[in-house]
């Protein structure tokens, strides 16, 4: 008797499963697909690893981003946008969002995680007319699967600076710097480095302490890194690689200074905020998504893999507060102009000093080795920046100045 | 003050049944509905995705059917699997664990596969996965047998020393570790070479997995197992009472042994068909089925057509709710979630209305 019951029960389930499915039959039937007789035929997939509707944090970056991007080159998002979201960094399921996405006619599709580089690097084979592109990987082929990211540590030197002359105008010394991960991964750790050189190039005795939270996210982690930085460590700026603002929040709490990452935090933390690295990815959006609408069979010339810094403007820092001291902007300015310019970069044998009261603000250049915190010589003085593939791929090392804490 | 009381209905009636099961869905579509129609969509035409699974106006339909069956091949046997430990009364809760190690075993052969027969890979890593998650499986019910241990809390721990066993593999860069892609700056893990990737019968563009067909074989014979074959009257007969069982001569012990350790295998079986059909492993491999596994069983009341109808629904319903949101932008995954979780919640309680009924104290002692 009982098993009569459920197979009746499941059967009532099947039922009103396929009532569903006569319902919609007949609705699609109709009006064909979606989408498909729209005077714009191109469609944009998106794979994300959090949720779209996120209001701040890594994926919220790359939503704004593809949503102002679409908007920029004149398309809908309402309308020319797929998305799958909370797509861990599993083969098999990026396979099947991927396969979603061809299916419902995307022409591109961006991954935003770095895991997600595998199920990439074979769906690009298996759907030759559609263009794959990549964030943080290092995979490509030469005709339809790119990679993408940016020079943030340009950003990070930037606002070195402004924690420079914070420190410099509260005659302390010590800086700190909640990060997602160390010296394992390149990310971080040029990340860290660069934001070390723009301390010192201001304040030549600052020190960078790093706390590693080791993960990517983790709001209470982050919390406590910064509070143990402020509070045993005597730090006075506290900046960030991690996806949330509570180390800005703490330092806000505290009384001392910060910057954020990745966006704007000063709303967060108003008495605290400094300016913050962020990312304009609507810059490499909008301008894969032309490329791909405009001329699909030639995207990997005309795009190919980007890496592209502050003079694309796809990295930047956020509008200086009145946090800052009256000679950031001046120094900043006169940074940004060197590197935009192409005549100077992080990462070389030269090193930038700031020196002067504020509307007097000048730099100098001078040839110094960059050594490792260990003493070891990365680049002769006067020497070349480091390869790109070594700031994005094998940067393993912490530059003189940053300490590692915990 | 009034006192109610819940009371299990004397007769089970279909019709009621029925009945209660529509109304219950029909509700929390109808909450689903509203909270779509509160974000601009219409609802009719978003169930109508959903329950399509997103084949509609899909280029690569087939596809979807491939990826629909990915998902409802591991959630079946896994459901079969514990229904056969839940009918003896022995809690496994466990399956993510069991399906864990499974996984893990398979891989380790996979990986190392190179070069061999792609019929020979496929079957060591299922014997491979079935006899490391059996001998789990007889361990903890060795326990429960000999030091009258808890099954419940030795089954639920599996689960979370299993899944940081994996977070382990995976996230650290080694020599020994031959699961993670050599070139990669960042621990990744690795594409099994092809002799460890499930083949199947190509129909037209549409692949059907030879784990489908082992699926719907293992079906039939756990159905025969526990319906026709005297082990699995012995499952029975544990399950209602162990001092019955006992009385009769039976060896207690011995059965709840042999059922724990095909059940887990099962599992194992499962979790090598899984990552051999998606030529990987990963954290997540599981999807969860060891969960979903438990509310498959229960709301099929451990029968066998029951799970493998019940089976086929869930997976409709979490592959079409994925692939409808994928449609809408102003959809996430969340919704999809909460509307999975409305549903079930729905027909649990519709469920429990069909069998229990409240009364008053009163009535209740006249009754």
């Amino acid at each position: 008797m009982k098993k009569l019951i459920s197979m009746l029960v499941t059967a009532a389930l099947a039922v009103t499963s396929v009532f569903a499915l006569a319902g919609c039959n007949s609705a699609n039937g109709g009006n064909g697909s979606n989408g498909g007789d729209k005077a714009s035929n191109f469609k944009v997939g998106a794979i994300y690893i959090n949720s779209q509707n996120d209001t701040s944090g890594y994926t919220y970056a790359h939503h704004h981003g593809i949503t102002e991007g679409m908007k920029k080159i004149g398309l809908d998002p309402a309308k020319d946008l797929y998305i799958v979201d909370n797509v861990p960094e599993d083969d098999e399921k990026v396979k099947q969002a991927i396969d979603q996405l061809a299916g419902n006619g995307c022409n591109i599709i961006f991954g935003i995680s770095f895991g997600y580089i595998n199920a990439f690097e074979a769906k690009a084979k298996e759907y030759p007319d559609i263009i794959f592109s990549h964030a943080t990987g290092y995979l490509s082929n030469d005709k339809n699967f790119n990679n993408y990211f940016g020079r943030i540590y340009q950003a990070r030197y930037l606002a070195g600076i402004a924690a420079g002359y914070k420190s410099l105008e509260l005659k302390n010394n010590n800086i700190g710097y909640v990060s997602a991960w160390g010296t394992e991964y390149a990310e971080t750790c040029s990340g860290i480095n660069a934001f070390a050189m723009g301390c010192m190039a201001v304040n030549p005795d600052a020190k960078v302490n790093v706390y590693e939270i080791s993960t990517w996210g983790d709001q209470q982690l982050e919390r406590q890194a910064a509070e143990t930085l402020i509070d045993t460590y005597g730090c006075c700026v506290i900046a960030q690689h991690c996806d949330s603002a509570q180390p800005q929040i703490v330092a806000n709490e505290k009384g001392v200074f910060g910057c954020g990452y990745n966006s704007d935090m000063s709303a967060e933390a108003p008495k605290a905020h400094l300016t913050a690295p962020v990312w304009n990815w609507d810059v490499y959006y909008a301008t894969a998504m032309k490329a791909a609408m405009e001329d699909p069979a030639n995207f990997m010339t005309k795009v190919g893999n980007y890496y592209e810094g502050l003079k694309a403007g796809f990295v930047d820092v956020s509008p200086l507060t009145a946090n800052c001291t009256a000679e950031t902007k001046e120094a900043i300015d006169l940074a940004k102009d060197l590197m935009t310019s192409g005549e100077w970069d992080v990462f070389s044998g030269v090193k930038l000093s700031f020196s002067g009261a504020a509307g007097s603000v000048g730099v100098a250049k001078t040839d110094a080795a960059l050594k490792t915190n260990e003493g070891a010589e990365i680049v002769a003085a006067g020497g070349k920046s480091v390869e790109d593939g070594v700031i994005q791929g094998t940067m393993n090392y912490y530059v003189e100045g940053v300490t590692q804490v915990n | 003050m009034r006192r109610y009381h819940l009371v299990r209905r004397a007769d089970s009636r279909i019709g009621r049944t029925i009945a209660f099961y529509a109304v219950g869905i029909l509700v929390s579509l109808l909450i689903g509905a509203v909270i779509l129609f509160a974000l601009g969509i219409n609802p009719l035409d978003y169930y109508g995705k959903m329950f399509t699974i997103g084949l509609v106006g899909n280029r690569y339909g087939y596809k979807s059917i491939e990826g629909f069956l990915k998902i409802f091949v591991p959630l079946l046997i896994t459901s079969l699997a514990l229904s056969l430990s839940f009918k003896m009364r022995f809690w496994n809760i466990g399956g993510e664990g069991e399906f864990l190690i499974g996984a893990i075993t398979a891989s380790v052969i996979a990986f190392n596969s190179e070069g061999m027969p792609n019929f020979v890979t496929v079957l060591l890593m299922c014997l491979a996965a079935m006899i490391s998650s059996g001998i789990i499986g007889i361990a903890i019910a060795a326990l429960k047998v000999r030091f009258n241990t808890n099954e419940t809390l030795m089954t639920l721990m599996i689960n979370y020393i299993m899944l940081y066993v994996i977070r382990y593999i995976g996230e650290t860069k080694a020599d020994w570790n031959f699961f993670l892609r050599e070139d990669s700056e960042r621990p990744k893990f690795g594409t099994f070479p092809d002799s460890a990737v499930m083949t199947g019968i190509p129909i037209g563009q549409f692949k059907l997995l030879w784990s489908v067909i082992i699926a719907v074989a293992l079906t039939v014979i756990v159905y025969i197992y526990l319906k026709y074959t005297k082990q699995g009257y012995e499952i029975s007969v544990v399950g209602d009472s162990s001092a019955t069982a006992k009385y009769a001569g039976m060896s207690v012990g011995k059965i709840v042994l042999r059922t724990m350790f095909i059940s887990s295998a099962m599992i194992g079986l499962a979790a090598a068909l899984t990552v051999s059909a998606s030529g990987t492993i990963s954290d997540t491999v599981t999807n969860n089925v060891g969960w979903t596994g438990i509310i498959v069983a229960w709301l099929s009341k451990l029968s066998v057509p029951a799970v493998f109808i019940t089976s086929i629904l869930i997976s409709v319903l979490q592959y079409g709710c994925q692939a409808a949101a994928t449609q809408y932008p102003a959809i996430d995954i969340n919704y999809a979630d909460l509307l999975q979780g409305l549903i079930l919640f729905s027909v649990l309680v519709a469920d429990f209305a069909a069998n229990f009924k409240i009364v008053k104290k009163e009535e209740a002692k006249n009754a």
